[in-house]
């Protein structure tokens, strides 16, 4: 190999490992953090390999809200998910199979919406949730996530959709089934893996948002984890280690699950780009 | 080890924004050629007339009562002043163009919005330049690399609260990781340094966190895009004696502009109206210093109880994300035509 080459992989292996390590360092500090001693976490020299594991934190911070903002986290997330898959399915598929009149601007909305920054729109949200006594409540971060993540999930499902073939259907029609059983029983499995990346875009919409939940959920029993996280950090001296334990309750969900369905979700927004 | 399997983007994108661009892709697939069933019975005309509207319906009448409706809520408010007489019973002032005077003249304002534009000009060319160098180098073939891949993406799934707490950990003056690792550096002494007690240090420190979330998008997706490029293209190029620099710059940018386009929108967008990072870590201070539009909007909303100065703020800045995206979706139009 001529010396170019070689230098041009080593620079490629140099480079990754850059790479890596910007990615990965602040995981393995927060993880890293959460469990060292006391001592170890505010020292004059970093400690990168701890002699000592401490593992209190852990259950100290379900014990201070942890615990209760996880249960409403998850209740926000897994509605959110449920009812966004049924509803953009539905949406979906009229807009991958029937001629709508508009149906151009209908796509045309979807996109607008999805150009739309929340912080636009918190003042009259918030006044719809005084009025309707919404403040507080799941279901009210529910439905604000599910009209801000369905433009998105819509699109991406149409993708998937348009790419089953319509004889399909139209077998299944002829054969005696109503419309909607054709699409319960012949469409929707075929569409499996548009509803997996769609249930992950949903879960992670539910999950991170922060600006709504902040503002729309006072009381603590309603709080989900990043408002929580956020009154679990407090101003001042702040607990590092109790927070990191913390953060890495919080974070290590999304990412398992981001791992398990990465795939799924990058191949579904390029169906979602390219099929129209 | 699994596999990092990529998508394989089409030729030519019909990207957002760039419709009627490039050949039509057969959007139907195979249906295409099949003229819609018209059932003549009344179970086919409740199936292709009625069962559309049916299910399109819970969907957008969701988006319209949430996002569309407060949309043009948020426009007629910033004509108003409005407080918490407002929250109880909708009273409010109409004071027509008053809130945006205020805005235009008052210092902090003025300031905050130059802020986020800077802010986030500078946080998309980060994003762009980072996520592009790590497309080049996952384009490439070397050991490892569906593992580094995936390791890439990660920062992306993360929470950004979660995010801006772990960096501020890190920023941490006495014993933040970052401080120390600097200051291995001949002649670097960081340690104590403050990163969120000054105004360009705290914008350094949350643009990295910011960069460090969103540059794996950008990454994905241009590398997708190169990926769907044809060899040949490229070989043909080589051939003609185009380095690697040259084939980057006058064969595979070019090819990939309407997408990098839409990428720059998407991150402008995310960048502008970033919230999350910047309450995490700086609160918006000292003395209102790091404040950028969102942190703004909620400060003079909720915490003032201002509610049309609040508005005018938010449709100031949906107004420059429009015009911003208004100007990226005509380039895309006049280069691709």
């Amino acid at each position: 190999m001529p010396a170019r080459r070689v230098l041009g992989k080593v620079g490629i292996y140099v480079a990754a490992l850059a790479l890596v390590a910007f990615a990965l360092l602040p995981f393995y500090w927060m993880v890293l953090t959460s469990v060292k001693t006391d001592a170890d976490i505010i020292t004059e020299t970093p400690v990168f390999w701890p002699d000592e594991i401490n593992l209190e934190r852990y259950g100290l911070a379900f014990e201070r809200g942890f615990g209760d903002a996880l249960v409403n986290s998850l209740l926000v997330a897994t509605t959110t998910v449920l009812a966004g898959l049924v509803l953009a399915a539905f949406a979906a598929y009229v807009l991958a199979r029937f001629e709508m009149p508009l149906r151009r601007y209908l796509l045309l909305l979807v996109m607008t919406v999805q150009m739309v920054p929340l912080i636009v729109l918190i003042i009259p949200l918030y006044g719809i949730f005084v009025d309707l006594h919404l403040l507080n409540t799941f279901y009210g971060l529910v439905i604000v996530y599910l009209a801000f993540a369905l433009p998105l999930a819509i699109y991406m499902l149409r993708g998937f959709f348009a790419s089953i073939p319509r004889e399909l259907e139209d077998a299944a029609m002829v054969d005696g089934c109503t419309r909607m059983q054709a699409i319960w029983k012949v469409v929707l499995p075929l569409v499996a893996p548009g509803l997996a990346a769609t249930s992950i875009l949903l879960f992670i919409t539910a999950w991170n948002e922060f600006i709504i939940a902040l503002n729309f959920t006072t009381d603590t029993d309603a709080q989900t984890l990043p408002v929580a996280l956020t009154r679990f950090t407090g101003r001042g001296l702040v607990d590092w280690g109790g927070v990191m334990a913390f953060s890495t309750m919080m974070v290590i969900p999304v990412v398992i699950f981001f791992l398990l369905v990465h795939r799924r979700l990058t191949t579904g927004l390029v169906l979602g780009a390219t099929k129209g | 080890m699994a596999k990092l399997r990529l998508p394989a983007a089409p030729r030519d994108p019909e990207l957002p924004g760039s419709a009627g661009a490039g050949p039509a892709v057969d959007e139907y697939g195979a249906l295409a050629g099949a003229p819609p069933r018209e059932g003549r019975s009344l179970r086919g005309v409740f199936d292709n007339r009625i069962l559309p509207w049916l299910l399109l319906l819970p969907a957008f009448a969701t988006i319209f009562a949430l996002v569309l409706y407060p949309l043009v809520e948020t426009f007629w408010l910033s004509f108003h002043d409005a407080g918490i007489p407002w929250l109880r019973d909708g009273t409010k002032e109409f004071i027509g163009v008053e809130n945006y005077t205020e805005i235009f003249t008052d210092d902090l304002y003025r300031r905050v919005f130059v802020t986020t534009a800077a802010f986030g000009i500078a946080c998309v060319l980060g994003t762009m330049v980072v996520g592009l160098l790590v497309a080049l180098l996952l384009n490439q073939r070397f050991r490892g690399r569906s593992v580094v891949a995936v390791i890439t993406l990660l920062p992306w799934a993360v929470p950004a609260v979660a995010a801006g707490t772990v960096w501020e950990w890190l920023f941490d003056a006495r014993a933040g990781l970052v401080n120390h690792l600097l200051s291995y550096l001949p002649g670097v002494d960081l340690i104590g340094f403050a990163w969120f007690n000054d105004r360009w240090s705290a914008f350094l420190a949350i643009g990295i966190v910011v960069v460090w979330q969103s540059y794996p998008f950008v990454a994905v997706s241009l590398l997708a895009g190169f990926q769907a490029i044809s060899p040949e293209v490229l070989e043909a190029a080589k051939v003609d004696g185009a380095n690697a620099w040259q084939r980057l710059r006058l064969v595979t940018l070019p090819i990939l502009w309407p997408l990098v386009m839409v990428l720059v929108i998407i991150s402008t967008i995310w960048d502008f109206k970033i919230f999350d990072q910047v309450f995490v870590m700086t609160g918006g201070g000292p003395a209102r210093s790091t404040e950028v539009v969102a942190i703004t909007t909620v400060a003079e909303g909720f915490g003032r109880r201002d509610f049309g100065l609040g508005a005018a703020l938010a449709v100031t800045l949906f107004l420059v994300l429009a015009a911003i995206t208004l100007f990226y979706v005509r380039m895309i139009r006049e280069e691709t035509a």
